[in-house]
């Protein structure tokens, strides 16, 4: 408590526009007393601590462009924070969200948002997720996710899109509506196709990344990625795959099984007793 | 090009015993029935060493039409049978590659090395074709030509220049002529003045031209321009780095160059800035929309192009201010050593901060052989 303090009060009396309050055992934000009426702040930076809540009245602080929880203990957020005008990078990773605030996709601003490492998945988005149109990063990796929403396609303005180590048996063919994307991380799901949508994107520029691995694609798919993305991206272009692909569709069969034991994570684990 | 050129010596390629040494590999040994099939009806045939008659059914060596006993075709000197068959003929002797290097193969005056093929003799020594270069410039000199220069072996060029550097005269770094007058200074090197014009006026220039900075403040000199003495003097008025006008009106000064407003214009699209931000490269002014897509610096925190330095890495690019851990948000520099996370910087504590479980599997991952 006490270190958390002396940050603040030393900020304080420099004015520094930016907090560094990683790593201090804080649980609760009344340890960081006054911290909610620093107004001109820029950002605040919570890692590595012990916070189980947010408290709404965070989103006062509305000169935040960027707000770091990574590695907290965070269950639930409140609906306040997707109205922060300034939020420009959120990141909640390594958390224990198991759902998402109702209207949360209502950020004005925001260009990052880091959800690595919680337990979300498709029906833990609340209707207006995909509405974050200025979103240029989203970080959904270790979560379970078996269905990406088609709704993905609209965020216009992303770039990079992370699924990796999710749940994922499909990927809906809106991800070719993503113009600008460059980095899609797709590795340790349980896909067996890819949309041919996929390939009119311009993803094997020296500036695109594309990640497969560890995926029980279909034997032609596997083939080709032995070889390298960009013949699994002229593959899924021919006429042949995309009979497959649509018959693949029509009649799907039972998904594969998930192969990644999340039982272990530390998202999932009971929050441990205060003493 | 000078002419008053002494101690000339040409290096010609000379023809030594390796180059009239045939390379041959043995044909293939007869089997013992073949010689009855393909030898002449006469009968009557003699091993090229030892002149005795072949025995019926015996083994023979055939070499270019040359018959031998097998244990007679062997090295001159070391009577041994040739390595893999191949063995260097001279004076009509046959000789295993070994010793027909130690006996006639010259030694390289560079490398030390046996000289098979082409050997230059210059300099009162042997030379691979290689190994006999501009004692100043290390070109190779065997089919240049060279100049003796003091007990040295240069290239014309090299020798033009070791001369000039004696009597105290100049070498212009265009036509490597000397420089009889004064000579012009130009983006660090020498000239005859006559190979330039004024970049306003177009005249032929003299030792009086003026070399004007183009860029203050840049130590590289390429975009510097010369003007005669009148039009540097004149230069009070700023010229339009464009049109070359004058420019009577508002001036635009970047990349080291006045501009008429409406002549000062994107590298890409070449629509004016007319005051609006705009972006340097490479001596190249961009608006901003074709900066990014030509350059794409964008800083991945801020999302601003990036002026200064940039730190890219993970796919990525960040300005000066924003190159941070992307879990603590803690400045790194070019030195941090880092994790990469979802192509992501993570740096060691954040890590070591990581469950253990996500540690195990993106270190399984990173195991995987790489794509
Ligand atoms: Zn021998
Ligand atoms: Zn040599
Ligand atoms: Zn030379
Ligand atoms: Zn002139
Ligand atoms: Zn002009
Ligand atoms: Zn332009
Ligand atoms: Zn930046
Ligand atoms: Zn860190």
């Amino acid at each position: 408590m006490s270190k958390a303090k002396k940050v603040l009060d030393e900020a304080k009396e420099i004015g520094n526009p930016e907090l560094d309050l990683m790593d201090k055992g804080i649980s609760a934000f009344e340890e960081m007393p006054g911290l909610l009426n620093m107004i001109n702040i820029t950002r605040l930076t919570l890692s590595h601590n012990k916070l189980h809540t947010i408290p709404p009245s965070l989103a006062n602080l509305t000169n935040l462009e960027i707000l770091n929880f990574a590695n907290n203990q965070i269950e639930e957020l409140p609906t306040s924070l997707s109205s922060m005008p300034k939020l420009r990078i959120l990141n909640l990773s390594i958390n224990r969200l198991n759902s998402l605030p109702r209207g949360f996709g209502a950020f004005p601003a925001l260009e990052v948002l880091d959800l690595t490492y919680n337990n979300l998945n498709e029906s833990s988005l609340p209707g207006n997720f995909f509405m974050i149109e200025t979103l240029r990063a989203l970080y959904l990796g270790d979560n379970d996710f078996e269905f990406l929403p088609p709704e993905v396609g609209n965020l216009k303005n992303l770039q990079i899109l992370v699924l990796r180590e999710n749940d994922l048996i499909d990927i809906p063919k809106e991800i070719g509506e993503l113009q600008r994307i460059r980095e899609i991380h797709l590795q340790g799901n349980r896909l067996t196709m890819l949309p041919p949508e996929l390939a009119t994107l311009d993803m094997v520029s020296s500036k695109s990344v594309l990640k497969l691995e560890n995926n029980p694609w279909v034997t032609p798919i596997a083939d080709q990625l032995q070889i390298g993305v960009s013949h699994v991206l002229d593959y899924i272009r021919t006429e042949t795959y995309r009979y497959l692909y649509n018959r693949h569709i029509s009649s799907r069969g039972a998904p594969p099984p998930k192969t990644i034991d999340k039982s272990k994570k530390a998202s999932r684990l009971p929050r441990r007793q205060q003493s | 090009m000078s002419s008053d050129v002494t101690d000339e010596g040409v290096a010609i390629p000379h023809t030594t015993p390796t180059e009239r040494a045939t390379t041959v590999t043995i044909s293939s040994q007869f089997s013992p029935q073949m010689p009855g099939v393909t030898m002449s009806p006469l009968g009557a045939m003699f091993c090229s060493r030892c002149n005795e008659e072949f025995e019926p059914h015996e083994k023979i060596v055939n070499s270019n039409g040359e018959l031998w006993h097998p244990q007679c075709f062997v090295c001159a000197q070391c009577f041994r049978p040739f390595p893999e068959g191949i063995f260097y003929e001279f004076e009509g002797r046959k000789y295993c590659e070994h010793d027909f290097q130690v006996l006639f193969a010259p030694c390289c005056g560079r490398c030390g090395e046996f000289v098979i093929g082409r050997v230059i003799k210059a300099m009162n020594a042997n030379w691979h074709a290689k190994c006999f270069r501009c004692d100043m410039c290390d070109k190779e000199l065997a089919d240049l030509g060279f100049i003796r220069h003091q007990n040295r072996a240069l290239c014309h060029e090299c020798n033009t220049k070791a001369k000039a550097a004696g009597t105290g005269r100049y070498v212009c770094h265009k036509c490597h002529g000397l420089v009889d007058g004064k000579p012009l200074r130009f983006r660090g090197e020498v000239y005859h003045p006559y190979h330039f014009n004024c970049t306003a006026c177009g005249t032929e220039l003299d030792s009086n031209a003026r070399e004007v900075r183009n860029r203050p403040g840049y130590s590289a000199n390429d975009l510097n321009e010369l003007y005669c003495l009148r039009c540097h003097d004149k230069m009070g008025i700023p010229i339009c780095g464009a049109c070359r006008r004058p420019i009577e009106e508002r001036v635009v000064t970047a990349l080291g160059k006045h501009w008429h407003v409406e002549h000062f214009v994107c590298a890409k699209c070449e629509k004016p800035f007319l005051g609006h931000r705009h972006y340097e490269k490479k001596g190249l002014a961009y608006c901003e929309t074709h900066y990014h897509q030509l350059f794409g610096n964008l800083c991945f925190v801020c999302n601003q192009v990036i002026g200064g330095d940039v730190f890219t890495a993970l796919n990525k690019a960040w300005c000066v201010h924003h190159f941070a851990c992307s879990v603590c948000d803690q400045k790194m520099n070019q030195k941090t050593k880092f994790f990469e996370v979802d192509l992501k910087p993570v740096c060691k504590r954040c890590y070591e901060h990581f469950p253990s479980e996500l540690r195990r599997r993106l270190r399984k991952a990173h195991e995987l052989p790489a794509k």
